[in-house]
């Protein structure tokens, strides 16, 4: 159950860099989060290792050598006060509902295994929080938090939100990735352009990005 | 849940025979440049024309078939069949010498067969996309008319080799004439319907859109009247349309290449825009038709005198 | 992270050139001491609009918006993560039985309003909805003609150059769109399929995108990050056709500007606007005010803006305002092709159909139309966190179907029930203005509408071939909170968007509507703004524009 998905071995959405199908800003936009993960500036250590733990089970990445960087965007993100724009009524402010959720999933680990969340093995943590987001916990520090919607709307929502903004997470799922000013002329199913990546052909990881 | 990744006609088989459509052509030029055939048909005007014209139509399909059939990724083999023999009528009237009279006749013959035959398979084509005879298949799916090009193209490249034996004279050039115009007619009324369908598509944002559509039926209309009654007045007024038609299938290719230009990321992006803005080699089929009908307002001349 | 929001732009008598990655245009400029004949709040689909048929009528004009002024074609990436700057993310509390999701689902900021992110759908109103209390029995009454809307809807389609088919298969007869339809992708034909597989009519959806080139915008390639923000200006979003349009007229954009108070003197009238700009705040005079925040944003301002002869909030003298606040249901069925769809191609919605919308031979109320999806990777990925709990190697796995996948989905009619509102919450932001408070919950009918949508969807996506389908439940757009109106008792504005308690106010955004339709709501504010606008014109020609007492 732990395999991880391949249907697109081959493909490299990077491949694209030089071409007409990437444009000035998003090479400098990718290009920044490639290359500038940015450092711990908000949680507290020990936060920390529950957030990266949570990102780890929310999306594990055990088939790369490089995993995708997850807990460190959460945290800018935090740091910045980059919100969603929607504070749902039965949970505190973005900081908080991190700050405290983060707090209730240790907890939770806690009562239940009686070990902190990071020192599950991975098929704890998941059912852990399998059992969360049915609602089922015991730790008293979810007081007022509802767990699903903390869990899903705010912890998961953001975390999916920056691996799946990750040219690595392209390739992956087989997106075509950024395309301006070239776009696609072949709309119909089963049909590429030529400068789509030839899925049958696996390619080298593309040298372009320096 | 491993997706299943859809075959395609492979990129190296479009390159192969885009390289060997461009090498038939360059070749055809080198030959007849080069070595002009052992027995130069006797050499009219309307011959010439005629010919002129055959080249001009068939090399307008060659690279509009090309182009489009490669945009479909020619997930159908017999999408090649539009070029290949688009491009053997481009080299019988480019260069006669290189086949044998009968040869080009098969060839011009099977292009009109292909022609023919293209118009089933793109019905085939849109009838089976969602909407079937609707707007959106017109506009998208295969084009309908557009083989009929190829088989204007045939029908003048055999034209063409009738022509080569001897001017006609009298009433055999009254008749012959009056047959080319009727070609003639036919052809421009169906390129107008295939370029009112394709700028109607373009919602005519540029004024001058409309020329391809109001022009040709005007000629169309002369040509008819000439071959009817083909008088001094009559003619002179059929050439002239016809010369302003051919000026304007010239005009045109560079109105299109404007086009690639105004699409996003104008030539630098011309993999995309090629295939998406307007087509460059379609406007000269215009040309290639009205000089067909030159060729035939010349026999109308003929059978005056 | 973001490479992010750009400073005031709109400044010293000149504006961005939107066409191009770093020009200006020429930009009229006014004192805050002039006394301007209009100050619009909001340059979304209802201001920019107005702006453009103020100026052109030759009126002053001085239009605020809280959001930056962007040039597409230098400032959109095309990568989602980025783009959120488009969109309103201060936090909003989204409160009650069925709470929203704001920001990006439904709440743009920037010159030009949400039209930078809208999916571009234009679609019109059935004309029955605008008696739909009177000739179809539920919600309210529209106080104005259809006629005179379709009218309206010509002018901005035009405007927009929308791209439509030939012939649209329902409702009464319409002129041609001004551009032909674009070609209908793999995901839009999936919806085809299905519909013809289930008898009911499709067709290719009108779009205000462009499918042949206009002046200086190119035609639409197909790169599909409409949601995100064309980078190619094929889309026609305000940004792009009515800003300019409004600026050559000689009206002022005054970018980073967000109104915070309407100021009202003792006889009741607006005499201008408190807003900051530039990290100071500033003083507006005007003779006018327009209001075009949208949904959230206008009944927040007029409710923050009390004043003598307003004791609870401008124009709230029977309490309406910020009440029978609707939002679409956008309900959807997902599921797997064997044919590769790659439905990021493209803009996400190519193909609807309106049956249910002109149907009426049904158990609930309203309507529904349904479109084909394209939905970019964190957007899916996203809907799948929120909807089935999917994590873990299961949500990569489902992901790594992304290429197969087709959906449908629903924008479908909510009733307007005044429990769903916006108030002030005792909370305030980082200016110091009160976050407002969104309440919202399903009624009976709204959910009757998403069943049947979901069971009908899934009909369809079976018959075009579709298997392991799931559903998705959620909500799109904004409507209502200061709804139009026969009279003081029943609505906040009147038919030509005057507030009934306040001559010289004008709403002429979404709030305005009393009810949603079953389409995407864009279009008709916009339509709906330039009949606004024309009414203004006339009033103001016959010397009305201060109603006599």
């Amino acid at each position: 159950m732990t395999d991880a998905p391949r249907p697109y071995p081959g493909y490299d959405v990077l491949a694209k860099w030089d071409t007409p199908s990437w444009d000035a800003i998003t090479r400098e936009v990718v290009a920044h989060r490639l290359d500038r993960v940015p450092e711990r500036r908000f949680f507290e250590p020990a936060e920390w290792e529950t957030l990266a733990a949570l990102c780890d089970t929310v999306l594990p990445q055990p088939d790369r050598e490089r995993p995708i960087p997850l807990a460190p965007f959460v945290d800018a993100a935090m740091a910045e006060d980059r919100t969603t724009g929607t504070r749902w009524a039965a949970l505190p402010t973005m900081r908080e509902a991190w700050r405290r959720g983060l707090a209730a999933i240790d907890a939770e680990a806690r009562a239940v295994y009686g070990r902190r969340f990071h020192a599950l093995p991975a098929d704890a943590r998941e059912s852990l929080l399998r059992a969360i987001d049915d609602e089922d916990v015991r730790a008293p520090e979810w007081r007022d938090l509802p767990p699903r919607r903390l869990f899903r709307h705010v912890l998961a929502n953001e975390i999916v939100r920056i691996y799946y903004a990750h040219p690595d997470a392209w390739s992956e799922i087989g997106f075509g990735g950024p395309a301006s000013p070239r776009g696609y002329v072949r709309l119909s199913a089963n049909r590429r352009d030529a400068w789509e990546a030839d899925l049958e052909r696996p390619k080298r990881r593309s040298e372009r990005r320096k | 849940m491993r997706p299943r990744v859809p075959s395609e006609r492979s990129r190296r088989a479009v390159a192969l025979t885009a390289l060997a459509s461009v090498g038939l052509v360059a070749g055809a030029a080198w030959v007849s440049r080069r070595r002009p055939p052992r027995r130069r048909p006797e050499g009219s005007r309307a011959a010439r024309q005629v010919r002129q014209g055959a080249a001009l139509l068939a090399g307008s399909v060659l690279a509009d078939s090309t182009m489009e059939h490669y945009r479909g990724g020619f997930h159908n083999r017999t999408m090649f069949v539009a070029p290949v023999s688009s491009g053997l009528a481009l080299v019988s009237a480019l260069a006669p010498g290189m086949m044998t009279r009968r040869a080009r006749q098969a060839v011009n013959a099977g292009a009109v067969g292909a022609g023919l035959a293209g118009h089933l398979f793109h019905l085939r084509n849109v009838l089976r996309r969602p909407g079937a005879l609707s707007w959106e298949s017109m506009f998208y799916a295969a084009p309908l008319g557009a083989p009929g090009a190829m088989t204007l193209a045939g029908l003048a490249g055999l034209a063409a080799t009738r022509l080569e034996t001897g001017q006609p004279r009298g009433a055999e050039a009254l008749r012959a004439g009056r047959i080319g115009s009727l070609g003639t007619v036919a052809g421009l009324l169906g390129t107008t319907a295939e370029v009112a369908l394709l700028h109607f598509r373009g919602a005519f944002h540029n004024p001058m859109m409309f020329a391809p559509v109001i022009l040709p039926p005007l000629a169309a209309l002369a040509v008819a009247d000439a071959a009817r009654r083909p008088d001094r007045a009559r003619l002179r007024l059929a050439r002239i349309l016809l010369r302003a038609t051919a000026a304007m299938g010239l005009a045109g290719a560079a109105f299109h290449a404007w086009g690639v230009h105004r699409n996003m990321g104008g030539w630098r992006n011309w993999r995309q825009n090629l295939q998406v803005a307007p087509p460059l080699p379609a406007p000269p089929s215009f040309t290639g038709v009205a000089l067909a009908g030159l060729g035939a307002a010349h026999l109308l001349e003929e059978a005056r005198r | 992270m973001t490479r992010g929001i750009p400073d005031v732009r709109a400044t010293e008598g000149r504006a961005p050139d939107v066409f191009s990655r770093d020009g200006w245009v020429p930009m009229r400029s006014h004192r805050d001491g002039e006394d301007v004949d209009f100050a619009i709040v909001g340059t979304g689909a209802g201001g920019g609009v107005m702006a453009a048929k103020l100026a052109e009528a030759g009126f002053s004009v001085v239009a605020f918006d809280a959001g930056p002024f962007f040039r597409p074609l230098a400032d959109f990436a095309s990568e989602e993560r980025e783009q959120d700057k488009l969109y309103w993310t201060d936090e909003r509390i989204s409160d009650g039985r069925d709470p929203i999701e704001l920001g990006s689902n439904n709440s743009g900021r920037a010159v030009g309003g949400s039209t930078v992110h809208f999916q571009m759908v234009a679609l019109r109103f059935r004309p029955e909805w605008f008696l739909a209390r009177s000739a179809l029995g539920y919600g309210r009454d529209w106080p104005v003609d259809w006629r005179e809307m379709w009218r309206a809807y010509d002018e901005v389609e035009d405007a927009l150059k929308i791209a439509g088919p030939v012939r649209y298969p329902w409702g009464p007869r319409r002129g041609r769109y001004p551009y032909r339809p674009h070609e209908v992708n793999a995901s839009g034909l999936v919806l085809a399929r299905g519909a013809e597989a289930l008898g009911v009519g499709w067709a290719p959806c009108p779009i205000a995108t462009l499918s042949a080139p206009r002046g200086r915008a190119p035609p639409c390639v197909y790169r599909g990050f409409c949601k995100i923000g064309c980078s190619t200006n094929a889309k026609q979003s305000i940004l792009n056709t009515y800003i300019p349009r409004a600026l050559a007229a000689g009206a002022e954009v005054r970018d980073l500007a967000m109104v915070a108070r309407i100021e009202t003197d003792a006889s009741g009238r607006a005499t201008g606007l408190h807003y900051h700009r530039g990290g100071e705040w500033r003083f507006q005079q005007t003779r006018n005010v327009v209001v075009a925040g949208y949904s959230i944003e206008t009944p927040r301002l007029l409710l923050n803006s009390a004043g003598p002869a307003h004791r609870h909030g401008l124009a709230n003298a029977e309490g309406l305002v910020g009440r029978e606040l609707m939002v679409h249901v956008n309900d959807a069925v997902w599921g797997t092709m064997e044919d590769e769809i790659r439905w990021y191609k493209g803009p996400p919605s190519m193909a609807v159909t309106e049956h249910w919308n002109y149907e009426d031979r049904k158990d609930f109320h309203g309507g529904y139309a349904i479109m084909s999806q394209g939905p970019l990777p964190t957007d899916f990925a996203t809907s799948m966190v929120g909807n089935l709990g999917a994590f873990g190697m299961d949500l990569r796995r489902r992901m790594a179907g992304y290429n197969h996948m087709a959906g449908l989905k629903i924008v479908g009619e909510v009733m307007p029930d005044p429990e769903n509102r916006v108030t002030l919450s005792d909370e305030t932001d980082a200016l110091g203005l009160p976050v407002p408070r969104i309440t919202f919950g399903y009624g009976e009918n709204d959910r009757a509408i998403g069943r049947h949508a979901r069971g009908f969807m899934s009909e369809m996506l079976r018959a075009a071939g579709a298997t392991d389908l799931f559903e998705t439940t959620g909500t799109a757009h904004l409507m209502g909170g200061c709804p139009m109106g026969f009279s003081p008792q029943d609505s906040v504005v009147d038919a030509d968007g005057r507030a009934w308690s306040c001559d010289n106010l004008w709403i002429c955004d979404g709030s305005v509507m009393p009810t949603g339709g079953g389409v995407n709501p864009s279009l008709t504010i916009m339509a709906n703004s330039a009949r606004i606008g024309h009414r203004i014109r006339a009033l103001a020609a016959r010397g009305e524009l201060a109603r006599a007492a």
